[in-house]
């Protein structure tokens, strides 16, 4: 079966290092796979090789595209129908039978053998077997929908022969197919249903119209069955759609190691217990939770995501991003927004180096501990009760919001370091370039470090965007302390990698293949080092909240 | 699109007029349009008339069009509101009906409701149980409203 994931090598995807001895993300090495778990075994009794498992907490999981699901849940079944059962159906016949009856194969079989006929009559199609559906093109036609006359244009019609303009048609088409039900001609009266080719037909001799090229199409990937594909995954609470942006992909649950009706439990309680958090991926490898349907929210539990995410809901959302995304230069207080992914800014117009999360000077940063994200608490004493109160409520604020801004941060951070992949492509094909002409003796393989590194920056950055709210919510101990210095270890690691990224592809850089080449084991190291910090940091997260060591203060 | 097919539906009403209803634009806007619909003589709504807003929506005919009662009647498939729960004008619209058949299938309606798919249940559950009790209310709102 066609794959697609694997195509793409530069998305914003996951690192798939099988060889971490920890790891919550999916597996790709098929040996590792057949190797180390038993085959899963569908419900009709054959193995699915596309089964994943996230070592994490052994989730058994299946990555769809929806063409894969179509080609799967539609297409083999009624080639199997065809071959097994009615090999005198055509497709055509077989496919709006199959949908007719909500793809039940055996509704089908049964109800061909009961009454062929009445089957035909009732899925639409002509009782002869013979359909005479056609495309002409017509002069003088006048379309009764659209009450356009025509010099000359396309007409559909099925057997029944009532015509329609070849427009009218599509728009018909276009809104009947979220129903995801047959489609009949377009006369109230007729019954005849219009077969999932001519569909696509319709679809390609209208967009000819328009742009004067005529695409045919896999029948994978024809409106009406995939239209049909998500209402079927909608309908089933064992699929879940990749909430990533722009990602039409899904994922089916296949088991768990906890029961269902343990899991509804686990999911209302505060269980802080994170080897249960349900961390699958789509088929481009975007993590995400199966439970919330957020990403990948580790180290914090489904519950904690919620009442930070009702939190940054209820408080005044653009005070906050204000608060967050703009920052005056501390020297010269022109106001900065920052557009990239790397802390370390430049003010424009007075040249000042600062820290964008801490505002300082970035002198104090480079080669010191990255020291800006504890949160120190305000060694002022209050007077009175009321301005105790108030000083209580105002340093609540000011945890929150500490807390708050640093989590918003690395989100418009992951932002940015997506737009500085878009432009990895680019500098990947100069480095490729420059390659040819040194005659080095390089491979693409060679150069796979840069995807891998961006991959890993972003998980990174998500990580530690989640290590934001996790904190918020964490009680103070000795513990904490730990888990504060490791999320500063990572940050360092992140920020050095992000800075980087952002030199190569700076405008100022007019030789970015050599900072390419000069960073390069920088690059690889420094990526290494985001992915065991950030494994740490979980499974360390995870350690502490086992044996009680951390834990979550109620707010 | 839609423009030169409400505009044909126009024409073709004012050429073929239907016997027991009409349909017009209400003042400039072509997709605000008022009907009024007779009350069928064989039904407890004979001798009222009664008043429909229809507004069509852009796509028109791709999407049905808008239609509710403005005139209050009695009946288990017409609301409070004057909504009406007919199938042709929700899934079983098809881009070939026009606006001449739709009243006339709410013509239709009238002399004949559909009590299996009731929008107001009370009077559906009346006219099914005591449907001389239901006659004489559909008589008395049509005079009292519709006259």
């Amino acid at each position: 079966m066609y794959y697609e994931s694997d195509a793409v090598s530069f998305e914003y995807d996951e690192d798939d290092d099988a060889s971490d001895s920890f790891s919550f993300e999916t597996e790709d090495d098929d040996a590792a796979l057949s190797q180390a778990k038993p085959l899963y075994y569908t419900s009709n009794g054959t193995t699915d090789d596309n089964a994943r498992t996230s070592t994490f907490n052994n989730v058994w999981y299946r990555p769809w595209t929806l063409q894969e699901f179509v080609q799967v849940h539609f297409l083999d079944k009624m080639e199997k129908l065809k071959q097994d059962h009615l090999p005198n159906c055509s497709v055509d016949e077989l496919l709006i039978m199959l949908q007719y009856k909500k793809w039940q194969s055996e509704e089908v079989i049964n109800d061909y053998f009961d009454s062929r006929e009445r089957l035909y009559k009732n899925s639409g199609l002509p009782l002869d077997g013979k359909s005479k559906n056609t495309f002409t093109v017509i002069q003088d036609f006048s379309c009764y929908v659209c009450c356009e006359t025509y010099p000359s244009t396309t007409v559909y019609s099925l057997t029944c022969g009532h015509q329609f303009c070849i427009s009218c048609y599509y728009h018909y088409v276009t809104h009947e197919i979220s129903n995801s039900k047959l489609i009949t001609c377009i006369d109230p009266e007729c019954t005849l249903s219009i077969p999932h080719k001519d569909i696509d037909e319709i679809f390609a001799t209208y967009e000819a119209k328009v742009s004067a090229v005529k695409v045919r199409k896999p029948l994978s990937l024809n409106p009406l069955l995939i239209s049909s594909a998500k209402l079927f995954i909608d309908s089933h609470n064992t699929y879940k759609w990749c909430p990533a942006t722009d990602c039409n992909h899904f994922t089916e649950l296949l088991g768990t190691p906890k029961e269902a009706e343990e899991g509804e439990h686990l999911k209302e309680s505060k269980s802080t217990d994170i080897s249960q958090v349900s961390i699958i991926g789509c088929p481009d490898h975007h993590e995400f939770c199966f439970d919330c349907n957020y990403e990948n929210h580790l180290p914090c539990p489904c519950w904690v995501v919620k009442l930070w995410i009702k939190k940054c809901e209820d408080d005044s959302e653009t005070a906050n991003w204000i608060d967050a995304n703009t920052n005056a230069c501390p020297k010269c207080q022109a106001s900065i927004e920052k557009n990239g992914g790397c802390n370390h800014m430049t003010c424009r117009k007075c040249r000042f180096e600062f820290c964008w999360i801490c505002l300082g000077d970035w002198i104090h940063h480079n080669n010191s501990y990255y020291s800006c994200n504890k949160f120190k608490e305000d060694k002022e004493n209050g007077g009175n009760e009321t301005s105790k109160r108030k000083y209580k409520s105002k340093l609540s604020l000011q945890k929150y919001l500490h807390f708050y801004k640093r989590f918003a941060i690395h989100e418009s951070s992951m932002k940015g370091d997506l737009k500085t992949l878009s432009q990895v492509n680019e500098v990947t094909r100069l480095y490729m370039e420059a390659r040819k002409e040194h005659e080095h003796n390089l491979s693409w393989n060679d150069i796979q470090f840069l995807p891998d590194a961006i991959k890993s920056l972003a998980n990174g950055r998500k990580t530690l965007k989640w290590t934001y709210c996790f904190a918020y919510y964490l009680a103070d101990s000795n513990f904490s302390e730990i888990f504060e210095s490791n999320q500063d270890y990572l940050n360092k690691t992140v920020e050095d990698l992000s800075e980087i990224f952002e030199s190569i592809v700076s405008k100022k850089n007019t030789n970015k293949v050599g900072t390419i080449l000069k960073n390069k084991n920088k690059i690889i190291n420094l990526s290494d080092l985001i992915s065991s910090r950030r494994k740490t940091l979980i499974s360390s997260a995870e350690v502490n909240l086992k044996e009680g060591l951390l834990s979550f203060s109620s707010e | 699109m839609s423009l030169k097919r409400i505009n044909k539906e126009l024409a073709d009403l004012g050429r073929d007029p239907p016997s027991s209803c009409s349909a017009g634009p209400v003042g400039d806007d072509l997709y605000h349009w008022q009907a009024s619909i007779m009350g069928p003589p064989d039904s407890p709504y004979a001798g009222g008339v009664f008043f429909l807003s229809i507004h069509f929506p852009t796509d028109y005919p791709f999407k049905p069009p808008k239609i509710a009662f403005t005139t209050k009647i009695y009946h288990p498939n017409i609301n409070g509101n004057g909504n009406i729960c007919l199938d042709i004008l929700k899934d079983q619209w098809s881009p070939a009906l026009t606006i001449s058949k739709v009243l006339l299938s709410i013509c239709s309606l009238l002399t004949d409701a559909n009590p299996d798919d009731p929008l107001v249940p009370e009077i559906a559950h009346i006219y099914k149980q005591d449907r001389a009790k239901y006659e004489a209310t559909a008589k008395e709102w049509t005079k009292k409203y519709a006259v």
